[in-house]
């Protein structure tokens, strides 16, 4: 390429005034809930019932984990198979959240390539109108199971609401890591491929259905960058500990929450100019 | 009279996709063997200086790959330019390549939510259009039907009815106007007389210089990237014509 100076590159934000709106910021949450609503309509056909299709896997995984390793590692949740069943339960609940909502927001952007070269939209809503419709799914399939078996252990409502916060983590998680690796799919396609890797490790490297302390402690000081971690430990604290939320382990998971949020955001701002050329 | 659209010195490079390896192991194994290399940029569009004055209806003509539709797209917002500066006021709709951007396995009606929405309307607002725009279309009993189940024609003109509905005040056309059946297409001819008769300003992309002549007083031959001539479309037409022949 020749040297092209930037010169004075002053694109006037009229050139799609939404003169409709009353901001832009109205316009990009409607335009979040039409895609949230279109990526719904397009899994489920119509059939709200759906949404409870959705329950089945990770309980039929419970069972299965419960079934095969559930004698051999009772002995670290206290000698109760139930409690290792409702830990594998919420370790699964977060991991399969974030490999759902983070692979289908890979592929959003250069899906979409047809419709963002015809109107300017602004291209990250799409990885994040996938994040919204997998929440929308969680809110209204497995955080109601959730919910009370937190009322049942805990008998205390401040727990059953705390979970919205370590919830909320692993939105910011799923969001940073969805605007990263659609920013990536637009550049090296054959990213799918890689990134079943990655979430295939990061699956492994949680303990979803082993206790942590299995791990030797030369492992877990490598393993503690994994962003679910704080997370998973967070949940299962709130829900299944039978004591008030502790206020450490949701700010631990918030950090790791914002981190990861914060570099999908400055990655993904700082090469969509190149998205278009590549669309 | 008021300026709608202004383009000062403006140049593009672009990235060229062919050279462009959308492989991440291979570009990892070329970094590491050394031999990677900046990706090439190629000069689209050249120092393109235009004003455009509101109510205008401007005929575009060039060879394919000349850089007409990127003009278009950087009318659109849609590319930045590399240097110089647009200027746009005004609502801008495209008019391009109609239904590219449905969603098949939606409805009619959740499509023309989606569409409008994304043209920057309120939701609310799509769903008393869509009313209309269904009439237009003749499309009534589609409504819930998914866009998939619709033959061709309905899908063209689906997407010319929601496209025009939204009034704007500068409308691009890129090679559009052949929609649907003779009936349908009269029916689109009279719509967009009412548009030529507005203070809309039209940019109309095209490679039938008969229509262009019936249609725009002014027009503009973009050659490689660059503005070759602009003025009275008769004229322009000539020079493009001899240049071709």
């Amino acid at each position: 390429m020749g040297n092209v100076l930037k010169d004075t590159v002053i694109h006037k934000e009229q050139g799609m005034s939404k003169q409709h709106y009353k901001s832009k910021l109205w316009w990009y949450w409607e335009l979040f809930l039409v895609l949230v609503r279109r990526n719904l309509k397009r899994r489920y056909r119509g059939s709200f019932l759906g949404i409870y299709w959705s329950l089945l896997s990770p309980l039929i995984m419970t069972g299965l984990y419960a079934a095969i390793f559930g004698t051999a590692f009772a002995a670290y949740y206290d000698n109760s198979t139930r409690n290792y069943v409702l830990a594998a339960f919420t370790g699964l609940v977060v991991i399969n959240f974030f490999s759902s909502s983070t692979v289908q927001a890979l592929a959003s952007v250069v899906e979409n390539g047809a419709i963002v070269n015809k109107i300017r939209l602004p291209l990250f809503i799409f990885p994040l109108s996938f994040i919204g419709a997998n929440l929308f799914q969680l809110l209204m399939g497995i955080f109601p199971v959730l919910f009370i078996v937190t009322l049942i252990l805990s008998h205390n409502l401040i727990n059953g609401i705390a979970l919205l916060l370590p919830l909320s983590s692993l939105i910011f998680v799923c969001s940073g890591i969805g605007l990263l690796m659609s920013a990536l799919y637009v550049f090296f396609r054959d990213l799918p491929y890689f990134y079943e890797l990655l979430t295939f490790l990061l699956w492994i490297s949680s303990p979803v259905f082993y206790p942590s302390e299995i791990v030797p402690p030369e492992v877990q000081k490598v393993l503690v960058i994994n962003p679910l971690l704080p997370i998973i430990q967070s949940i299962r604290q709130i829900s299944l500990s039978g004591s008030l939320p502790d206020i450490l382990l949701i700010l631990q998971a918030f950090l790791s929450g914002i981190i990861v949020l914060g570099v999908g955001a400055i990655a993904f701002r700082a090469w969509q100019d190149q998205f278009m050329d590549l669309l | 009279m008021t300026e709608a659209i202004r383009l000062d010195r403006v140049s593009l490079w672009r990235r060229t996709q062919e050279e462009f390896s959308y492989d991440l192991k291979r570009t990892v194994l070329t970094f590491l063997e050394g031999k990677y290399r900046k990706p090439a940029k190629r000069l689209i569009l050249d120092d393109i200086n235009l004003t455009i004055q509101r109510g205008e209806k401007i005929g575009i003509v060039g060879a394919n790959g000349s850089g007409k539709s990127t003009l278009l797209k950087l009318i659109s917002g849609i590319l930045q330019p590399t240097i110089g500066t647009v200027r746009v006021k005004g609502n801008i709709a495209p008019l391009i390549e109609l239904g590219a951007g449905f969603d098949i396995e939606l409805s009619v009606i959740d499509n023309i939510i989606l569409y409008g929405v994304m043209l920057g309307f309120a939701q609310r607002e799509m769903q008393e259009r869509a009313k209309l725009i269904l009439e237009f279309a003749e499309l009534q009993e589609y409504e819930l039907v998914p866009v998939k189940g619709l033959s061709s024609g309905m899908k063209a003109r689906l997407g010319f009815a929601i496209a025009t509905d939204i009034e704007p005040d500068i409308l691009i056309l890129d090679e559009i106007l052949s929609v649907g059946d003779e009936r349908f297409r009269n029916k689109c001819e009279q719509k967009m007389q009412n548009f030529w008769q507005d203070h809309i300003t039209i940019l109309l992309v095209s490679h039938s210089m008969d229509l262009i002549k019936n249609s725009c007083a002014k027009s503009i031959w973009i050659n490689r990237g660059k503005i070759e001539i602009m003025g009275d479309t008769e004229q322009v037409i000539d020079c493009y014509m001899n240049s071709v022949n």
